[in-house]
């Protein structure tokens, strides 16, 4: 489909657009007004909360492995698993609703810091997540 | 509980995932933009939507903006002539009234309306690989992703595709301050014809900002309406399109006198499509299967305004059939026998779409001729808006038409 862009249902935008994609969320909590926005440097760790009867996917219950004792970047996790980070991200929607693991959002986002690219709080982040990335 | 995945939060989808949400089902929408980040964005469609498909969101509650969005009761269809006279200007009287809510206002709303009741949202660009697994431990998963990449899945059905390169070149204006259309005191969806160039929707709307009108260029491809490719400046997109309304429909350019301006950052928009038909059920490399929705199944062009209306009945179809099969597996047979159930009603749409987009065929050109000396053919014309299978008994066929034209005119 020429000149087609599958967020405007396959008509290019005129002017620019593009840049709201990558603005940060506001987090409180780990939760926005609609749910879990888990970026690939949100930080999640395991709690210790056994898994729902019956709820229990291998997937899951990896992914509580990797994180007991540790916080881990959505990205790592998917990495570390070899999951989809789609998978990853729909996993850990479902874990933080079972209470099974903590989203931390990302410093700068938490309190009061606007979570701005730039600020100390998100280089320490982006410190953190590379080498996470560089151990892989 | 029956855990179902949705991927795409627009019409179809929300729609879809707040009505089965409302029957108890567990749903996950995935999405790729958030809420804010639709709502701060660009448009997206037109979006008129009749009666019928109105009904479907009622039918849910998911009507939170009926009151404040202009209540659209007829659908004009003028034709320009040589020296920029109108040969053809009618307005056809519809039976329920029309709408156009910004799809940036309601699929926020609704995305957030869908959280706030206990749904799952997760923001995700969905990719094939995320699909391949959510097939597997999802007991269906449907895609209502619109006209984006993951359509190519889903293989194109030649036998319902005539064309195989988009027909019109689209450009769209939001605007505040446009005046009303002289001819009558009630709001219309204007249509625009201007033979052999393209067509001019001009429509009311409710935006961001509140009640605007939408300017809809329609262009032939390479004619002289396809000049909005590569224009970045919002403004000089409204420009252009003020500059063609002078050039070809000065009376809807005599609305404009009083100075309009756009409604927000966001309100243009240009592109094309080609219109396809796609197989609905879609087999990912390890075997799961997957359900197309909407545009993915049927894109349509917009000539019609028929995309959202078609996306509101869609999702109605599978509404039912889902809720219908009860605790049954959701397999190929059930896939396809729901899309069967859509495109029932679909197949209308996609005939009548075609043929708006061909050069009209003699028999057409009198019908739209004597909707200007006999309403009922007008209001008939209007209301096939909302039910385009009523087409089918008047408008294709020469005798057909020529029999339904000899029924309402006045008796000798
Ligand atoms: C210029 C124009 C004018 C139009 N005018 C009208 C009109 O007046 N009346 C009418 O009835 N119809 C009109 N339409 C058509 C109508 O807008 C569409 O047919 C309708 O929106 C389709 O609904 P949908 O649910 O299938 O898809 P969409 O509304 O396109 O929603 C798809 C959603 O999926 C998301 N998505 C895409 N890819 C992914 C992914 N990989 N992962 C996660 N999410 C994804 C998108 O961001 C989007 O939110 C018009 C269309 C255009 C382009």
């Amino acid at each position: 489909m020429p000149g087609s862009d599958h967020s405007t249902g396959g008509v290019r935008r005129s002017g620019a657009g593009r840049a709201s994609r990558v603005r940060p969320y506001a987090i409180t909590g780990g939760r926005t007004r609609f749910g879990h926005v888990l970026l690939v440097e949100t930080l999640v760790s395991a709690l210790n909360r056994p898994a729902p009867a019956g709820g229990g996917l291998p997937e899951m219950d990896a992914i509580c492995e990797l994180c007991r004792g540790h916080m881990r970047s959505v990205a790592e996790i998917a990495a570390l698993l070899r999951i989809p980070l789609g998978v990853v991200r729909v996993l850990l929607g479902d874990l933080a609703d079972q209470g099974r693991i903590r989203v931390h959002g990302t410093p700068g986002e938490d309190g009061d810091g606007d979570g701005t690219p730039g600020s100390t709080a998100n280089r320490e982040l982006l410190e953190r997540v590379l080498g996470g990335l560089r151990k892989l | 509980m029956r855990k179902i995945l949705i991927v795409g939060a627009g019409q179809s989808g929300l729609q879809l995932a707040l009505g089965l949400q409302a029957h108890g089902y567990d749903v996950t929408v995935m999405t790729n933009r958030t809420a804010d980040e639709i709502r701060d964005g660009r448009v997206m469609s037109t979006q008129c939507m009749f009666d019928t498909a109105l009904q479907h969101e009622r039918d849910l509650g998911l009507n939170l903006w009926e009151d404040r969005a202009p209540r659209i009761e007829g659908l004009g269809v003028s034709v320009a002539g040589p020296d920029g006279a109108r040969v053809v200007d009618w307005v056809g009287r519809l039976d329920g009234y029309a709408q156009s809510v910004d799809q940036r206002v309601k699929m926020a709303g609704w995305l957030e309306a869908f959280a706030a009741r206990g749904g799952k949202v997760v923001v995700h660009g969905v990719t094939v690989s995320d699909l391949d697994y959510f097939s597997r431990t999802f007991d269906l998963v449907l895609v209502a992703a619109g006209k984006g990449e993951l359509v190519s899945m889903f293989g194109r059905d030649a036998s319902r595709s005539p064309y195989d390169a988009p027909q019109r070149a689209l450009a769209v204006s939001y605007v505040h301050g446009l005046g009303p259309r002289p001819e009558h005191d009630f709001e219309a969806v204007r249509c625009n014809l201007v033979p052999g160039v393209g067509e001019l929707f001009v429509m009311p709307c409710l935006t961001v900002s509140g009640r605007c009108d939408i300017l809809f260029w329609e262009g032939v491809p390479g004619g002289p309406l396809d000049v909005f490719d590569g224009v970045k400046d919002p403004g000089e997109h409204l420009r252009l399109t003020l500059e063609l309304m002078r050039a070809f429909t000065p009376w809807e350019y005599e609305r404009a006198a009083g100075g309009v301006e756009l409604t927000d950052a966001g309100a243009t928009l240009a592109g094309r499509y080609a219109p396809v038909v796609r197989r609905p059920v879609a087999e990912l490399p390890g075997g799961g299967l997957v359900l197309g929705v909407a545009d993915v199944v049927v894109a349509n062009d917009p000539i019609t305004g028929q995309g959202s209306n078609n996306a509101a009945k869609c999702a109605a179809a599978y509404l039912d059939a889902i809720v219908g099969h009860g605790g049954k597996p959701f397999d190929r047979d059930f896939m396809q026998a729901a899309f069967d159930r859509y495109w029932d009603g679909a197949q209308h749409v996609t005939k009548w779409t075609n043929a708006m987009l061909a050069p009209p065929p003699e028999h057409v050109l009198n019908l739209i001729g004597a909707a200007g000396q006999l309403q009922p053919v007008a209001d008939r014309f209007a209301n096939g808006f909302d039910d385009p299978a009523d087409f089918e008994h008047w408008f294709f066929e020469p005798e057909k038409a020529s029999a339904y034209l000899a029924s309402v005119a006045p008796q000798a």
